[in-house]
């Protein structure tokens, strides 16, 4: 087993075995798929509102559910900051590089179990409430949304770097408000316009959302799903490139 | 064989000086204490051997590798227990011990094989399903210096392992401690006297950054001319500056 491995294993075994873990990334957005489900039964047809229709829910809450996973990786991250775990780390032949992808790779694990799991719960309602996803579209969605599960676990694994215990956490509950209402969780922002919209699309959230839920429908049109996917693998990489850099260039401070 | 070397080591954090032209040699399977007051330098100085701080001046070695130029060498034949215990609380006892092995790029038969042995030696076996978030304080530290040795490195740095600890824990560690003399290098910082009379074959008085006297006990006892470590440290340090407000870092 080489080090990075070792230290993946060790993290996964630190979140999986936190009993709030499974509260918030898993218990809370399954309650708000079934919440959002219900207040889609009390929508007019009328409305022409569908951003709680099943279909559409799945994907917002599963970009929702991967928010928290963000949340998990900072207070992960701030809190080995925090106390000696690192320091003793410091003092082995672990890289930077190990540290990172140790954090990096068994989060990914967990937001796509998370998704897995969302998205069965989705099929189900979908069946009893109809319109019935297709299987296929949630499985392309699944491996869609990697690539937004990057993203918010290097903001995760970039505000555990830089900040306290008790600022990164603050500092993810921003991005999870701002992430669900601008990447058009709870609202369609296709259908708002104006100042919001242009806002909606200057933040990678907004493509996340968009990217998935094409990819239900197995719509892969270039401006619905080409380029919002193309543009969260960007910003992706560039955060991966950034947070690595940034905790790299600490852990070299740390040990000046 | 010298294990460490410092040559006119020196730290400085702005205008504070946490350790002052520090010149030592501890010789291989020594156990050598650094013995101060909280701030004396302890702890600054055991950062500087085992790579996690990087010298104002001066120069460190450990089995002969540079402690700045040559870290990577220097960390593959270190072991460290920090201050605080630092282990990882969600894991077993026994998957913190597989933890720290494969980290050091041992082959899942050696994992096992490793902390098999240091289980056995550390009679860790009753806590080995335990998680370390569970374990009292004692239990945590004899964990923390297992793990430290997982590697069986060639030097062994402990700051300051029995801190907090209650009489009776406090003495199981020191028996867990005695048993490692003469296998290999150890470097242990204490502000405890009788920790330091206990267990070490060579002692440092730490004052203000600066290593005041260093010898056998004996040698230190002459010098503080007390019958007794305690008055010999408070005579010593006395001699040497220290007014008792934690040295100057």
């Amino acid at each position: 087993m080489n080090r990075m491995t070792a230290f993946a294993d060790r993290n996964r075994k630190e979140i999986l075995r936190d009993p709030l873990s499974y509260i918030f990334c898993l218990a809370f957005p399954l309650a708000m798929l079934l919440v959002m489900t219900l207040v889609n039964t009390s929508i007019p047809k009328e409305s022409g509102m569908t951003v709680f229709r099943i279909d559409n829910l799945a994907v917002g809450i599963a970009v929702f559910g991967q928010t928290f996973v963000m949340l998990f990786t900072g207070l992960t991250v701030s809190k080995d900051r925090s106390g000696s775990f690192l320091v003793r780390m410091y003092a082995t032949p672990m890289e930077s590089a190990d540290f990172t992808m140790g954090y990096l790779l068994p989060m990914l694990a967990i937001a796509f179990a998370q998704n897995v799991l969302i998205y069965l719960a989705s099929l189900v309602i979908s069946l009893i409430t109809g319109p019935v996803i297709n299987p296929l579209g949630l499985l392309v969605s699944l491996v869609t949304l990697i690539p937004s599960a990057v993203m918010f676990i290097c903001i995760g694994l970039l505000f555990g770097t830089l900040f306290s215990e008790k600022a990164a956490p603050g500092l993810c509950s921003i991005i999870i408000s701002l992430s669900s209402f601008l990447g058009g969780v709870w609202f369609d922002a296709d259908h708002t316009g104006g100042v919001m919209l242009t806002i909606c699309r200057i933040l990678p959230f907004y493509y996340c959302t968009r990217a998935g839920r094409s990819a239900v429908r197995l719509d892969f049109e270039t401006d619905t799903f080409m380029i919002p996917l193309l543009i969260v693998v960007l910003c992706a990489a560039a955060l991966a490139v950034v947070a690595s850099l940034v905790f790299r260039s600490k852990m070299k401070a740390d040990l000046s | 064989m010298s294990m460490i070397e410092t040559k006119d080591l020196t730290r400085r954090y702005g205008e504070k000086t946490a350790v002052d032209r520090l010149s030592l040699t501890v010789e291989e399977g020594e156990l050598f204490a650094l013995l101060g007051v909280n701030g004396a330098g302890k702890t600054t100085t055991i950062r500087m051997l085992s790579c996690l701080s990087k010298p104002s001046s001066g120069e460190a070695f450990v089995d002969g590798y540079s402690c700045t130029a040559e870290s990577k060498a220097v960390k593959q034949v270190i072991g460290l227990s920090p201050q605080d215990t630092a282990v990882a609380d969600h894991l077993t006892v026994r998957e913190n011990l597989e933890f720290m092995a494969a980290v050091y790029g041992y082959t899942k038969d050696e994992v096992k094989q490793k902390t098999d042995r240091i289980m056995e030696e550390f009679h860790l076996g009753e806590v080995e399903n335990q998680r370390a978030q569970t374990l009292s304080g004692g239990w945590k530290r004899k964990l923390s210096i297992a793990m430290a040795l997982i590697s069986e490195p060639k030097v062994l740095f402990l700051d300051e392992p029995t801190l907090g600890l209650d009489v009776l824990a406090r003495r199981e560690l020191w028996r867990e401690i005695e048993k490692l003399k003469g296998k290999m290098t150890i470097v242990l910082t204490t502000h405890y006297m009788e920790e330091a009379e206990h267990l070490s074959d060579r002692i440092a008085i730490m004052v203000s950054g600066r290593i005041v006297a260093a010898g056998t006990l004996q040698e230190i006892l002459a010098k503080g001319s007390a019958d007794n470590l305690e008055d010999a440290f408070v005579a010593i340090a006395e001699t040497n500056g220290d007014d008792g407000t934690g040295g100057n870092v």
